[in-house]
């Protein structure tokens, strides 16, 4: 069983807060959710519309074509009503209007009543929530006023809901971070939020510098003094934190960095989500230095694969980058699954304070002192790539890619970060086996071989260049000729993979 | 205390610089050395990195005070001291030195202004002269001098001191002054360049010492008293205004944390 509801309204009305209750509800009766949010960048008006999947199975995606339509203004209805199916249901606003900011907790009771779960239930999930009279009348309202539809009867499984940002940070808190840096930028502003909430329970700090570069310098400062610190940014922050990145490559002073990439060029299209950042992410800086690239592509990834990015900067002094995009961090993810046993990081170098320690951005001796010497100049330079050929060696003790689907299929997808519950939900009963690409530098070896064992080779990506394609090509010399690719701003829908994949 | 390294020293012959270094070798002599921490940024200044035996970062050009800031999230208890130079500061790094008076980090800012990007080869910096003919200014300067004593003022620094790097007892002085001060100290350092902008050299005869000033009224006439643009009025040395303000490290509760526990992060958790 497996239905798509569309809660859609002004951004204000509080559309997030009906997936949010209903989700919670659906989660606790054993059921799996995913819920995608899209919303233009502006604060009070326009038009904000979730789309919440609901199934007995796992859940990674929507649907294109809805079951139920929550409307609560004209528009939703307006934009979104030929996307219902003819079976499908429009629930309006209009005859809760008098509840005021209410009205949405009104719209969750009629979801809960459709989806055929009882009012004790709903009753005590809002009672817990809102501790007043009004919005407890206004649940029972919502409730009374509809007929049960489907029949959600309570399951057995466990199952907990997770933003791509809490995962971020929570495998941050895993790492026991001491230092978040970043400056406001959607879409990598939820794991600033999520981090700053829980900062001093978790005896860490966020600080809100007053632009990227000082993020990122301020990042080695901190680093050099001991801290364990993670800097997070999007696009054109990321950009002007070059600088930095390649700065770290000169000093060696450890550094993650979360990257969350929106479409662009430029401001792009702020709220919407794209992969259109991973060459930048494996090169933006001058010169040449080792870097790690690791692209999550869900919740439960975000928490190991960033304790994975920790562990490595401070093993090998080296600079880890997280990269993830809009749809990763914003969606909710429902899993029945537990992260990996936590990798424990520690800072084992010298810091000032115990003795004295000397970085520097420019060519430098082992005492850190500034050379121009032609020998050590180039001894450098080699040591950085010998560094580079050790953290691959250490890498592979992780997953550096996954495979899922029909093990034994000639038909192999190839796709990375936040396109892969989405592969995952299209190719399920098809005749596909999909390697997902989670380490984007250093890039497993295993790669060419997969790609060679394969009879049709699909490129997924959400970039219009397909630069995960480029990449494996520079590296494997193979070149991939099918490629779907999307770079509308929108996630691809469950169905419309499917049919690409299938043609 | 001996804080010299090995390290040939390449500044020009007869340099400011040299004496700006002994100043600091002065102005450091009673604090423990393991807890010094310095950051410098790019141009001539950025050399003295090489030639103090103490920690630090040889940072990016226009970077020092975020980098050094950065230092002192990481461990409060490090005495933190940034070398900077006029383009440095004043240009690339102009954001960061506006909000070092908002956040308050409790550290000293050196710079050595000699009114030129000289190891770039002679450039205007926004501290030049009107009229100044360089190779990237052929038609000569156009633009008056901003006057970094007035912005930092107006950015609420709590400590803004100027000095002259020729008269090494007292720079050393002042530093010593401003390093104990908590919060963002703000130390100008007039110096001469020999090589490039020579016309704006030679200022000692316009310099005069004054009296350490807690008046912001007082401070504001004093920071008017010349304009960077001319060899003409009077140049106040010393502390042109001193007020207590609550540091950064005052302020977040994480930091007040380590400052008690006199430990950094690496030793907290």
């Amino acid at each position: 069983m497996k239905i798509n509801i569309l809660i859609g309204g002004k951004a204000g009305q509080g559309i997030n807060k009906v997936s949010e209750i209903v989700s919670k509800i659906l989660v606790d009766q054993g059921y799996f959710t995913f819920n995608y949010r899209d919303y233009p960048s502006l604060i009070r008006g326009g038009h904000n519309f979730n789309v919440l999947c609901v199934s007995d199975k796992r859940v990674g995606s929507y649907e294109s074509e809805l079951d139920i339509i929550v409307a609560m203004d004209e528009k939703t209805i307006l934009l979104h009503k030929g996307s219902l199916k003819k079976s499908g249901i429009i629930i309006g606003s209009k005859s809760f209007e008098k509840l005021g900011r209410n009205l949405n907790i009104a719209l969750a009771g009629v979801l809960i009543k459709l989806l055929g779960i009882n009012k004790n239930i709903l009753i005590e999930h809002v009672k817990k929530e809102f501790d007043n009279k009004e919005t407890i009348d206004a649940a029972e309202k919502g409730f009374a006023s509809q007929e049960k539809k489907f029949d959600f009867r309570k399951l057995n499984n466990k199952i907990s809901i997770m933003t791509g940002s809490v995962g971020i940070s929570q495998g941050a808190v895993n790492s026991e971070i001491d230092l978040y840096l970043s400056y406001p930028m959607t879409p990598s502003t939820g794991v600033m939020h999520d981090l700053a909430s829980r900062q001093v329970e978790n005896n860490l700090m966020v600080f809100q510098p007053e632009n990227e570069i000082a993020a990122v310098n301020m990042g080695l400062g901190a680093s050099f003094a001991g801290a364990k610190t993670m800097i997070g940014t999007s696009g054109g922050g990321y950009d002007l934190m070059t600088e930095g990145l390649s700065f770290q490559g000169m000093s060696e002073i450890p550094l993650v960095v979360y990257l969350s990439s929106r479409p662009g060029p430029g401001t792009g299209v702020p709220t919407y989500s794209s992969q259109a950042d991973l060459n930048v992410a494996l090169r933006g800086g001058h010169g040449e230095s080792p870097r790690v690239v690791i692209a999550p592509g869900d919740p439960i990834e975000c928490v190991e694969k960033t304790n994975e990015a920790f562990y490595l900067a401070e093993k090998f002094n080296t600079l880890s980058i997280i990269l993830g995009d809009k749809h990763l961090a914003e969606s909710e993810f429902s899993s029945d699954e537990k992260p990996n046993k936590i990798i424990p990081v520690k800072v084992n170098r010298k810091v000032p304070g115990e003795s004295i320690v000397k970085a520097s951005s420019y060519e430098h001796d082992k005492f850190g002192n500034t050379t121009e010497s032609a020998e050590i100049t180039k001894d450098n330079a080699d040591k950085r790539i010998e560094k580079y050929k050790k953290i691959k060696e250490e890498c592979k003790k992780f997953e550096m890619i996954k495979i899922h689907g029909k093990k034994n299929s000639k038909n192999l997808v190839i796709g990375w970060g936040s396109t892969k519950t989405v592969i995952l939900d299209a190719i399920e009963r098809e005749d596909f086996k999909f390697l997902q690409v989670l380490y984007m530098k250093p890039l497993s070896d295993e790669i060419k071989n997969e790609i060679q064992k394969a009879k049709k080779v699909i490129l997924v990506e959400q970039n219009v260049t397909g630069q995960l394609g480029r990449l494996l090509r520079e590296k494997t010399g193979l070149k991939i000729e099918n490629k779907i690719l999307k770079y509308d701003g929108r996630p691809f829908t469950c169905d419309e993979l499917k049919e690409r994949l299938m043609k | 205390m001996n804080l010299t390294t090995k390290e040939i020293i390449t500044w020009c012959p007869g340099c400011p610089n040299f004496l700006i270094l002994e100043s600091v070798k002065k102005a450091l002599e009673k604090i423990k050395r393991e807890d010094i921490a310095i950051v410098t940024g790019i141009g001539c200044h950025g050399k003295i990195f090489d030639y103090l035996n103490v920690s630090g970062i040889y940072g990016l050009h226009g970077r020092v005070i975020p980098t050094a800031t950065g230092i002192k999230l990481g461990n409060p208890n490090l005495k933190v001291l940034g070398f900077a130079g006029d383009g440095d500061t004043y240009s690339e790094g102009m954001a960061h030195f506006i909000h070092a008076g908002r956040f308050n980090p409790d550290m000293t800012l050196i710079v050595h202004d000699n009114q030129s990007f000289s190891l770039t080869t002679g450039q205007p910096t926004p501290t030049t002269q009107q009229g100044y003919e360089s190779k990237a200014s052929p038609l000569g300067e156009f633009n008056k001098p901003f006057n970094p004593i007035k912005l930092a003022l107006a950015s609420g620094m709590g400590f803004i001191a100027r000095c002259n790097a020729r008269d090494i007892n007292h720079t050393a002085e002042i530093l010593r002054v401003a390093i104990k001060h908590k919060g963002f100290s703000f130390v100008e350092v007039i110096q001469d360049c020999l090589i490039f902008n020579i016309e704006i050299n030679n200022k000692d005869k316009m310099m005069y010492k004054i009296k350490d000033n807690l008046d912001k009224k007082i401070a504001e006439k004093l920071a008017e008293e010349w304009d960077y643009n001319s060899k003409k009025g009077k140049i106040p040395i010393g502390i042109i205004y001193h007020e207590e303000k609550p540091s950064l490290e005052d302020k977040w509760p994480q930091l007040k944390n380590l400052k008690k526990k006199k430990v950094g992060w690496k030793s907290l958790k």
